[in-house]
């Protein structure tokens, strides 16, 4: 029973960690209409970047994470400006995803450069564990679904709500439109690059004390692309839900094997794609049109 | 005023306006007619700027020529494109939200109950499906929505590329009655282009036709008519059913 609850949560929290890049992925497909391959370099970068501030330079954690989110918003720009922005009239519509593949050797290399090849272990934000009804809960899983939490809400709800986020919206669906009825497709566009980079990033601070600092962190992109495929391909509900099923099978899974639990999230992608190729909890498909 | 003087347009070596001028006084209804081809849609994106010209389009006297597209958006000068391009997965609610960017901006807090209700007074289907999605809707509703969202925007003079495309028979008369109201309410200058010739003569004042990138003829709409030469090639039994 313990064992269960505790790996819940562990599924639940690398889940909702899988669904940061997945949400930034399906926002930038929507956006400029092709996968983001250096989707788990953002989650890479989010971690050196906050490894930088808060154990290199040394700053108290609270300045150190409004600083890297800073510079996550930052990094999503500047991916922009030269991963997308001198490709977007390219004749092979592909170009764009290839930028992606080229820009995710580049983040790699200039990690490795800007903080050394060494594998570096920030301590957990909260370490030790909580110790309720012959629980142990690790804090640091927790605090990653509570983050983790308000930032998907903060995200779904711009989306969803607010006027800024249907504008986001209408642009990804039809800039042609969009521009004509006066939305400045440039700017939704680097919001989007900026939100996709600082919610992974995000997601790379949180994990950086479970998994390490290393280049190898991108390979959390691989569950999210399961997850956003499992879910229903661009919808953002989809994408969510679907990466906290990845991140709980996942989990349930190291019950029983431990070195193949990759097989396992692949195995149930597999089987989405044979039982139901557009996904578990997408809204219809013709709500992407 | 729009006023157009010496338009050229160009799809890479292929030249879709070839020199043209054309005035759209205020309040009234000009519109183009033209077959397939023929340049109408070029003539309005020319206007909005997101197609390749030379020449010069001034709005009230000041040059717009080389303004972006969402600033000439701003202005007032509100493009309902071909084949409407509503936001599929938006509520027809939320489409029209998005009509008000130009003067409400990304953070503003401008009200626009007001606009939305006379848009829901004009169409009333669009009203009863409110929160439903753009894909959704039917070509005529949609048409419809791409108008209100038009409207949301405040315009100052409306361009209407091909209003009655794919829409059966009543449904066209219909919208073009709506298009005369939207007109007459506010005198909202309207510049429509159109294949359905003859309704388009109908209801506009002034018109132009429009052959292979250039204008072929002018004037009132009453006068084009009744001219031969039009009645022969665009409102003929024969030619009017071409463009249905
Ligand atoms: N994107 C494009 N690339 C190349 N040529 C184009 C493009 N768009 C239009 N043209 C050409 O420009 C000319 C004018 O086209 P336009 O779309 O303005 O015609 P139209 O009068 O609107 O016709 P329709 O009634 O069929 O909508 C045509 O010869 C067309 O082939
Ligand atoms: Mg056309």
């Amino acid at each position: 029973m313990s064992m269960f609850v505790s790996l819940t949560i562990n599924g639940l929290a690398m889940g909702m960690v899988y669904a940061l890049l997945a949400m930034g992925l399906v926002l930038l497909v929507r956006a400029v209409g092709s996968l983001n391959f250096a989707q788990g370099d953002f989650l890479m970068m989010g971690a050196y970047v906050s490894f930088g501030y808060i154990y290199m330079l040394k700053m108290p954690e609270i300045i150190g994470v409004i600083l890297s989110v800073i510079t996550y918003a930052a990094i999503g720009a500047a991916f922009m400006v030269s991963f997308y922005w001198p490709v977007r009239k390219a004749k092979w519509s592909q170009a764009i995803m290839v930028c992606t593949l080229a820009a995710s050797m580049i983040f790699k290399d200039a990690a490795n450069l800007i903080f050394g090849t060494t594998t570096k272990a920030p301590s957990a934000i909260m370490p030790g564990s909580l110790k309720i009804a012959g629980l142990s809960l690790q804090y640091q899983y927790l605090i990653i679904i509570g983050v983790c939490f308000f930032v998907i809400l903060g995200v779904f709800t711009l989306f969803e709500k607010l006027y800024f986020g249907r504008m986001m919206e209408a642009a990804s669906q039809n800039k042609y439109a969009a521009e004509l009825i006066g939305i400045p497709t440039i700017l939704t566009m680097a919001a989007t690059y900026m939100i996709s980079m600082t919610i992974a990033g995000i997601g790379g601070y949180l994990v950086a004390p479970i998994f390490l600092v290393e280049t190898t962190l991108t390979k959390l992109q691989l569950r999210a692309f399961a997850g956003v495929v499992v879910g229903g391909f661009g919808s953002l509900k989809g994408a969510i839900y679907g990466c906290i099923l990845i991140g709980l099978i996942e989990s349930y899974s190291t019950y029983v094997i431990t070195t193949y639990k990759d097989l396992v999230v692949f195995g149930a992608l597999l089987l989405t794609l044979v039982i139901r190729p557009q996904g578990f909890f997408g809204e219809s498909i013709a709500e992407k049109a | 005023m729009l006023e157009i003087r010496d338009l050229h347009a160009y799809y890479g070596a292929i030249e879709g306006l070839k020199g043209v001028d054309i005035q759209v006084a205020d309040g009234s209804i000009t519109c183009i007619i033209g077959s397939n081809g023929a340049g109408k849609t070029t003539l309005l994106k020319s206007i909005s700027n997101v197609v390749t010209r030379k020449g010069s389009i001034t709005w009230n006297g000041q040059e717009i020529t080389g303004l972006k597209p969402t600033k000439i958006a701003k202005l007032g000068i509100t493009h309902v494109p071909e084949g409407r391009q509503v936001f599929p997965g938006l509520t027809v609610r939320e489409n029209l939200e998005t009509g008000t960017i130009g003067w409400h901006g990304f953070f503003g807090h401008g009200r626009y109950e007001e606009d939305l209700d006379r848009v829901f007074q004009l169409f009333p289907r669009l009203k009863e499906r409110e929160n439903q999605k753009g894909w959704s809707l039917s070509g005529g509703e949609q048409q419809m929505l791409a108008i209100g969202r038009a409207l949301m925007a405040r315009p100052r003079l409306l361009l209407l590329d091909e209003p009655s495309m794919g829409l059966a028979p009543l449904i066209i008369e219909e919208m073009f009655k709506k298009i005369v109201e939207i007109n007459r309410v506010s005198r909202l200058p309207v510049l429509l282009v159109e294949q359905n010739a003859s309704l388009a003569l109908e209801i506009s004042d002034y018109a132009y036709v429009i052959e292979q990138g250039r204008i072929s003829f002018h004037g009132k709409a009453s006068e084009l008519r009744d001219d031969p030469r039009i009645v022969a090639a665009y409102l003929g039994q024969f030619a009017g059913q071409k463009g249905a």
